[in-house]
């Protein structure tokens, strides 16, 4: 492999995965246990660290929705619906294995009264919406109104956080608090592996989703270059 | 008169023209605002005794998605009547045509609280005071400015592209959210069993830092949506 | 001296039009002459390369020349469910015209609507909602009118009043006409460029043009 960024991608690709290898095995096997919650406490490792990478991926799109939005390069327009999608991804995750939390912790897998989890149902409605906007508009105006939107929906993000917590907290006690603030030290190196490692899979993923959608459209540049080519060559001889 | 106060008045006199000539938009609305507290009294509150709790929810579920009829409405004589060029070839910042929408959708949803909320309070908390349902009307005030903000800018990306009917309301609902968990938090606060005028002040403080953020958010966008 | 130049790059159409000039866009179906003319009305913006219409960039300044553009297309643009009155009036105040009641009042004589001028456009036939637009074109006494196929939907009062609005027009006010109708680009103006393919493929004087010659020619590329 020559091409350089193909070189990075999998140097990143190398690192990303080691660091999740180490963080399965530090959060199962290394971490001390959770004196209250018992092994499933482990989940916290990656739960919370998938949702900051949500996080981070729509703060992506949103700023490469507005470089879309300044510079009209379909470069931007790109990274914006790829960052979305695995953003998307990752908040399904969170919802997912904050689930798995509640069901251990509490007995049950829904709980209206923690903010993240609802959240992340706001957030993943919203951005669904995202792909229906893109997909019922054409071409440039696609890309402008998935950048349009990816502005609107991040600025969404934090006032539906806010909405939810302050509207659980008035109406019930607060049952869990931010989890990140009473780890001991030891969890927390895990949970710092386990975040960098999350965040060596988002970019991994972006690269190569990118670099996929490159190659498929200079093959079709060449595509329609080639086509050109042969209509002049068959009008010369007509 | 500056040309921008001009341009703004004229678009608020065109819409609030057409609407009064043809009558569909806000009667529509009042009519399904009506037929939705129906549908919560007999879906919900027929089952409960404790409706007074909820009487403030029932409301802004009502106010959420009648709005979806309103912001649905705005560019359509446009687009029917084929005069969006009309108005883009005209020297008018784009933020004027926002700003006359989202005026026109706050009357709307102002008519449409007007009624529901007088509504939910007899439906379902009878024993409401005057000054709490003034107090409860404030506060959606507030509210129908981010809801009618929202609903402008997202109208105006919906109105050009397909299945808009369908897209609408899929991407407007989602983003008000957190407007409507605070209106319903403000009601609640003076509607509920504990009173609590600190809550009722948090909520309406959200719901003005909601359409200060959108509205930048406008403000700084906005002439993207219409710049082909 | 007054810098009075639109320039269009779409696919490679490059265009300067000094002031007063009036040219005619013809082509075949598909050629792109929509894309340009929507491009020159600032309803389009270029993917690449530069639009200015006097001399203000656009889409950056494109409020700056929208005043002085007048655009008319196959539609009239104008609100059925408003009176021929109220529609003027909503443009006069978008356009910031001075003294707009008598501005009104003059538009709606010129394109004799002034008798309906209460009634809804609703009520009104085809050829009076075209000549309510034609009354909306020159409202603000545009110094460069973009007419995108704007005689397709007229009858023959309104191809004569049209008609008459560009006679009327003062020296320096130029004219962009895009039609499909190849005589009548000759006969309104200075210079008919052909589109085809989204590039201009050739561009002739019509000032004592070998008209037949042209037509032969204008066959052959349209294919």
């Amino acid at each position: 492999m020559t091409d350089p960024a193909a070189r990075r991608l999998a140097i990143l690709g190398s690192v990303t995965g080691a660091l999740l290898a180490a963080a399965v095995l530090g959060a199962f096997l290394v971490a001390p246990e959770d004196a209250d919650q018992g092994v499933i406490q482990r989940i916290f490792y990656f739960h919370v660290s998938i949702a900051l990478v949500s996080l981070i991926a729509f703060a992506v799109s949103f700023v490469s929705g507005i470089l879309y939005l300044r510079r009209r390069d379909q470069k931007y327009d790109e990274i914006t619906v790829v960052s979305v999608g695995l953003g998307l991804m990752f908040s399904g995750l969170v919802v997912i294995t904050g689930s798995i939390w509640a069901k251990a912790s509490w007995g049950t897998w829904w709980v209206w009264e923690d903010p993240r989890l609802v959240t992340y149902l706001i957030v993943i409605l919203l951005y669904a919406a995202f792909f229906m906007l893109r997909s019922s508009a054409e071409g440039e105006r696609s890309a402008r109104y998935s950048a349009i939107f990816a502005v609107v929906a991040f600025a969404a993000v934090p006032l539906s956080f806010y909405s939810v917590r302050v509207a659980s907290s008035f109406v019930h006690p607060v049952v869990i608090d931010t989890a990140g603030s009473k780890v001991p030290g030891s969890m927390m190196v895990w949970f710092l592996v386990s975040l960098a490692g999350m965040i060596g899979l988002f970019f991994t993923l972006l690269q190569l989703e990118l670099m996929q959608r490159r190659a498929d459209r200079s093959l079709r540049d060449l595509k329609v270059r080639l086509e050109r080519a042969a209509e002049r060559r068959l009008s010369r001889a007509v | 008169m500056s040309l921008t106060w001009r341009q703004l008045r004229a678009l608020l006199r065109k819409d609030l023209r057409i609407e009064l000539r043809t009558r569909e938009t806000i009667a529509a609305m009042l009519l399904f605002a009506v037929v939705a507290m129906l549908i919560f009294q007999f879906a919900v509150a027929q089952r409960s005794a404790e409706v007074t709790l909820l009487a403030g929810g029932f409301a802004w579920a009502t106010i959420a998605l009648t709005a979806v009829l309103g912001v649905g409405r705005t560019w359509v004589p446009e687009r029917e009547q084929r005069v969006i060029d009309g108005l883009l070839v005209a020297p008018v910042p784009r933020l004027v045509f926002l700003v006359a929408r989202t005026v026109v959708l706050v009357v709307y949803l102002t008519a449409v609280e007007l009624v529901v909320m007088p509504l939910a309070v007899v439906f379902f908390a009878p024993d409401t005071g005057l000054s709490d349902l003034g107090l409860v009307l404030v506060s959606g005030l507030v509210a129908n400015v981010g809801i009618a903000l929202v609903g402008a800018f997202l109208a105006s990306m919906s109105v050009f592209s397909r299945a808009r009917e369908l897209l609408l309301p899929v991407l407007f609902l989602p983003v008000i959210v957190p407007n409507v968990i605070a209106a319903a938090g403000a009601a609640y606060a003076v509607l509920g069993p504990a009173p609590d005028v600190a809550d009722y002040r948090g909520y309406c403080l959200f719901l003005g830092v909601y359409a200060v953020t959108f509205g930048l958010v406008a403000y700084a966008i906005y002439d993207y949506v219409l710049d082909d | 001296m007054r810098a009075f130049g639109q320039r269009t790059a779409v696919a490679g159409v490059d265009l300067v039009l000094p002031a007063g000039h009036r040219v005619g866009i013809v082509g075949p179906n598909g050629a792109g002459k929509s894309t340009v003319v929507r491009m020159l009305a600032t309803l389009a913006t270029p993917d690449s390369g530069t639009l200015k219409l006097f001399g203000h960039a656009c889409p950056r300044d494109a409020n700056r020349a929208r005043g002085s553009l007048g655009y008319l297309a196959h539609d009239p643009l104008v609100y059925l469910d408003l009176t021929a009155w109220q529609n003027l009036e909503l443009f006069a105040d978008l356009y910031g015209v001075s003294r707009g009641r008598d501005a009104i009042a003059a538009a709606l004589d010129r394109v004799g609507l002034l008798a309906r001028a209460l009634d809804p456009v609703r009520t009104f036939s085809r050829g009076m909602a075209q000549r309510l637009g034609i009354a909306r074109l020159t409202l603000h006494a545009p110094r460069l009118l973009v007419l995108d196929e704007a005689y397709a939907g007229l009858d023959a009062a309104g191809t004569a009043l049209l008609d008459g609005v560009l006679e009327a027009l003062p020296a320096d006010g130029g004219v962009v006409l895009v039609t499909h109708e190849i005589e009548r680009a000759i006969a309104l103006t200075d210079e008919v460029m052909v589109l085809r393919a989204g590039r201009i493929v050739e561009t002739v004087s019509t000032a004592g043009l070998d008209t037949a010659g042209f037509l032969a020619r204008y066959r052959g590329i349209a294919g």
